[in-house]
């Protein structure tokens, strides 16, 4: 197939297409497998993205309906016009602002104290090797792997033994070791195939165990660092069960439980839990669009060899 | 091996904080967990001991195994087939779109496609239930749009049809998290493996398989153990899916954990729910973790 | 590398921020108590209506006339979701964190088992005191007294209900213009009316099988074929329950003959009331059987002439008193407490609930503007007087909301008869039976 696709391209070239030109310098620089096959891969790819978008745009669509607009023509009608009330609405009943300060605070500590705590954690498993290792990766996988309804019981009667019950820190604590769980076991996997002799030249410069780390390991592998930074943030951020549980005061709720508000015994509201959607999305996506640009400029084990 | 004994010993204090947050915060919860398992309790007043009454009853429980049949559905839905897809996004992400349309186009699409993970579940749960309507829903629409009407369905509705429906709400969920991972993987791949192999006019699969797939295999056993450990503990999407319907068709063992703690307030059968669910993850990932170390340390020897 | 340096950087602070933050946190919670000495004094109330709905229209007043009536006390009101405190109830009340007076679920699983519990306040007293016992009728009255066991319809006061709800068929009455169906006022006349839909390729009935609107089909039916008795022997277990006498036969079969008819779409195994709902205000559906809690939304959003009817033929109904209020028993301002229950008692907050779409428990229909209004609130007075509130299928046994659902759901797709459906059902009831 990739044989004939060069063979092809004079008599198609005749016809003459607009993006012909602009293909050529690719060309040379992928050389191998037909630049035709490269744009069919690009086309796959954009269609499964906008399948993947989809949702959003029905999301989008309901949030910016009014109440009527959406009982009358169902949900999956185009919006007549702009809506902006149920948007308006949202934010000052549950008042927002408070809810995303309550939000950024908890997930963005989660996001570091869990990395920090995962790096620590993967050190000393992954590239410490210590003895005992797949025993101690499985035990702090349960953070991971229990149901978290069990948790909710013991950690309410603990918090509040502690005078942490309905704090923000009480939910931070939780999901740092949560987090933490997966984060020491994807770093400790990476770092077990990690390029001894790096290691071995930083001991022999006289660096310690600490600056091996902090020096050496920690910007080599940076990527997946950044990847649980990413991570972390967003999966507390739509956490609904503890923080349900733990925070019951209006003033330390975090977005995702106030979108339960909305939620009545019998009754729901699809518009405004659109509007609220579409608001709840916006800093998590944010958060992504900033850190991704990282996720593909990282150092690599081969640039350092 | 130039580590020692000694040598290892030095790397344990990096370990403390770790475990000493895990005793607070799951360590004695899940004793206490245990614990409440050999008790009935509604989750108010003093629970009473009645040893291994719960486990008893458990044992001749038909919903509860029936409700693990279901979840290995899941496990396909939200741990293999993710997987496998995520892997060859990331790999065309990177060696096809990355280098011949720029890190740019690469990045745009892989946001486009995690972004379904950004989504509130709750709100996923219920677009999608739009989206597969019997009546009215998008899909159904779609298919009569091009003339496929005998092929219209109510997808969430019929036993027969509901898990694959949830299967493939999860896919769509599910895939940006390998993909991410995998990616982030890549980025330690030496692209001088990559020319020799193209010098060498191995095919786009050929390198695909025996440098992007070797390559990245510690993510690869990361991202299957964890998005299986995940399928195992997801009653949220189950929840706002299908309830377990239609007819407990969808039932998994940690909605069914759930529904015993707290819509029945049966909280000590949904304790001894969850031990036996955690001891079974336990033994699945013991034995996933040897099986990953056995390779790793077989490719760190050669 | 200069952008990771920054988002590191930025991170850093806010997590140093989230750490001074949260440990302040822990007390940010006392500032009302320590300003609860001489000058203000602050009542805490939550409740989960929104703030559109009759209730939450009503009891904003209420807060307002409190105030008014109460100088130097605030009220510090809290909107919580219904899931919140359905789960969490029991957990708050049993911490300091308590609220002095909140709206809470009735029923045996929820109200009664605080109340077996000593969480909640023992109201009888103020009940008698107040005269709250010759506002609310006797039918509704159940689901506020507890016995010891926790069982509703017992003889002490833990809540106060404020509002009430029951089911009617909800039609539209242009489809029936339209399609020349004549709307029904005997049982007979029903099916023929169903029929004629049918007939006509509509299907006459929404339905939501995924949710709570199959089982009250189901259980309606069985009402129409019972009385009061048996209703006492289902939900408050005075006697026997049998899933195979003529009432539950005559349910489960008959519904399972309406979905084979066409009255009941197939369809709707998956569908959720919220949609079915949807689908009905969209002019989808000419009837639709389900609860005064649609009555403000139908009003304010269906663009077509609609009314409603009790199911014909049938004493019985399903209905309630509504969520109740309840005082902790960690409450710290309890007198101001029953203050604020009274102020949502008198008349005026009545007459506003009623005139923004709910039923309240004590409405005197002559102050009610709206003639749609004015016919709910006369049929509560009709159903209550004959004590025809026949409560809700699931409330006997703790997660039988959920069989229910998932046994009717095969009554609609078929995959079971519905003899197999009666037997699971009477081998649920009888296992989450009060031990």
């Amino acid at each position: 197939m990739t044989l004939l696709k060069p063979r092809d391209a004079p008599t198609r070239r005749t016809r003459g297409t607009a993006a012909r030109p602009r293909r050529r310098p690719a060309r040379a620089a992928g050389r191998r497998g037909g630049m035709s096959s490269g744009y069919a891969v690009l086309a796959a790819l954009v269609v499964l993205a906008v399948v993947m978008l989809v949702p959003f745009v029905i999301v989008a669509f309901n949030a910016l309906k009014t109440p009527t607009e959406y009982s009358t023509h169902g949900p999956l009608s185009v919006p007549h016009g702009l809506y902006l009330q149920g948007v308006k609405d949202f934010w000052n009943r549950v008042d927002y602002g408070q809810k995303l300060v309550n939000s950024v605070i908890i997930s963005g500590t989660v996001a570091v104290a869990g990395t920090t705590l995962s790096v620590l954690n993967a050190y000393a498993l992954g590239i410490g090797r210590v003895r005992g290792r797949l025993w101690i990766l499985v035990l702090l996988l349960m953070a991971n792997l229990l149901p978290q309804e069990s948790l909710i019981y013991p950690l309410y009667f603990m918090f509040k033994k502690a005078g942490l019950y309905d704090t923000r820190l009480s939910v931070i604590i939780v999901f740092t070791v949560i987090q933490s769980a997966f984060g020491t076991y994807l770093l400790s996997s990476v770092l077990s195939s990690f390029p001894r002799p790096l290691l071995e030249a930083a001991r022999i410069d006289g660096a310690n165990r600490w600056q091996v780390l902090w020096r050496i390991v920690v910007p080599i592998s940076r990527p997946t660092i950044v990847v649980l930074l990413v991570f972390f943030f967003i999966w507390t951020w739509n956490e609904f069960l503890i923080p349900l549980v733990m925070l019951i005061s209006n003033d330390n709720q975090t977005v995702s439980v106030a979108l339960g508000v909305l939620h009545g015994q019998r009754l729901m509201d699809a518009t405004m839990s659109s509007a609220a959607a579409l608001l709840g999305i916006i800093p998590t996506l944010v958060f992504f669009l900033i850190f991704q640009r990282t996720l593909s400029r990282g150092i690599t084990v081969g640039a350092i060899k | 091996m130039t580590t020692t004994a000694r040598d290892r010993r030095g790397y344990l204090p990096y370990l403390i904080p770790g475990l000493l947050l895990f005793v607070g915060v799951i360590a004695v919860p899940f004793a206490m967990n245990i614990g409440i398992g050999f008790t009935r309790w509604s989750g108010v007043g003093t629970p009473d001991w009645i040893g291994f009454g719960n486990y008893k009853e458990l044992v001749k429980d038909s919903e509860f195994w029936a409700s693990f049949r279901h979840n290995l559905a899941l496990v396909a839905g939200m741990s293999i087939i993710p997987a496998a897809i995520g892997l060859v996004l990331a790999a065309a992400l990177t060696d096809i779109i990355g280098r011949r349309f720029g890190p740019r186009t690469a990045s745009v699409l892989r946001a486009c496609i995690y972004l379904p993970q950004l989504l509130p579940i709750v709100v996923a749960g219920i677009v999608w239930s739009w989206i597969l309507a019997p009546d009215n829903g998008a899909a159904n629409a779609m298919l009569k749009a091009v003339g496929l009407d005998s092929l219209a369905h109510d997808w969430l509705g019929d036993p027969n049809t509901a898990m694959w429906a949830v299967m493939v709400v999860m896919v769509w969920f599910q895939i940006g998290f390998p993909l991410v991972i995998f990616m982030a993987g890549l980025q330690r791949v030496d692209p001088s493996l990559y020319e020799a192999a193209e010098i060498d006019g191995a095919s786009w699969w050929r390198r695909f398989w025996h440098i992007t797939v070797t390559q990245i295999r510690p993510e690869i056993y990361v991202v299957l153990l964890i998005c299986t450990i995940y399928s195992l503990k997801s009653f949220p999407q189950i929840y706002v899916l299908t309830k377990g319907g239609p007819g407990g068709a969808t039932n998994v063992p940690s909605y069914y954990s759930y529904q015993n703690f707290f819509e029945k307030t049966d909280v000590g059968y949904g304790a001894s729910i969850a031990t036996v669910l955690t001891l079974i993850t336990v033994v699945l990932v013991v034995g996933f973790i040897r099986a990953q170390r056995g390779q790793l340390d077989e490719e760190g020897q050669t | 590398m200069f952008m990771a340096r920054k988002g590191a950087a930025v991170l850093a602070t806010l997590a140093a921020c989230g750490l001074t933050v949260a440990a302040c946190g822990g007390g940010g919670g006392g500032g009302n108590k320590s300003g609860g000495g001489t000058q203000t004094k602050v009542l805490k109330l939550w409740h989960y209506e929104g703030p559109d709905s009759a209730m939450g229209v009503a009891w904003n007043q209420a807060i307002k006339d409190f105030e008014a009536s109460h100088p130097g006390v605030t009220v510090k009101f809290e909107e919580k979701g219904f899931e919140q405190i359905q789960k969490t109830a029991p957990m708050v009340l049993n911490s300091k964190d308590a609220p002095d007076v909140m709206e809470y679920n009735k029923g045996n699983a929820t109200a009664g088992l605080l109340s077996k519990q000593g969480l909640l306040t023992d109201l009888t007293p103020q009940v008698t005191k107040r005269g709250w016992d010759k506002l609310v009728p006797a039918n509704v009255q159940t689901i506020a007294k507890y016995d010891a066991k926790g069982v509703m319809g017992g003889d002490k006061w833990y809540g106060v209900p404020n509002y009430a709800e029951y089911l009617q068929v909800f039609y539209n009455k242009d489809l029936f213009d339209k399609n020349k169906v004549k709307v029904p006022t005997t049982f007979d006349e029903f099916t023929a009316a169903l029929d004629a839909f049918a007939k006509k390729g509509i299907t006459p009935l929404a339905n939501a099988g995924a949710e709570y609107m199959a089982q009250q089909y189901l259980y309606q039916l069985a009402l129409s074929k019972a009385n009061p008795t048996w209703v006492d022997n289902y939900e408050r277990y005075t006697g026997k329950v049998n899933f195979h006498d003529p009432a539950w036969t005559y349910a489960a079969t008959t519904f399972a003959d309406w979905v084979k008819k066409g009255y009941i779409a197939k369809s709707s195994v998956s569908t959720k009331a919220e949609d079915a709902g949807v689908a009905f205000i969209g002019g989808k559906f000419p009837m639709m059987f389900s609860g005064s809690w649609w009555f403000g939304r139908i009003e304010k959003e269906a663009k077509f002439n609609w009314d409603t009817f009790a199911w014909p033929g049938s004493q019985l109904t399903l209905g309630s008193g509504g969520n109740i209020w309840v005082v902790p028993q960690g409450s710290k301002n309890k007198d101001l407490a029953y203050d604020f229950i009274d102020a949502t008692m008198k008349q005026n907050i009545q007459n506003a609930l009623a005139n923004n779409g709910g039923v309240p428990v004590a409405a005197n229909p002559a102050a009610v503007s709206d003639p749609k209004a004015k016919e709910l609130i006369q049929t509560y007075d009709a159903l209550v007087q004959r004590s025809g509130l026949a409560f809700y299928p699931d409330w006997p046994v703790p997660g039988f909301y959920d069989t229910l659902v998932s046994q009717t759901q095969k009554l609609i797709n078929g995959s079971a008869t519905p003899d197999k459906v009666l037997s699971d059902l009477q081998k649920a009831y009888d296992a989450g039976l009060p031990k």
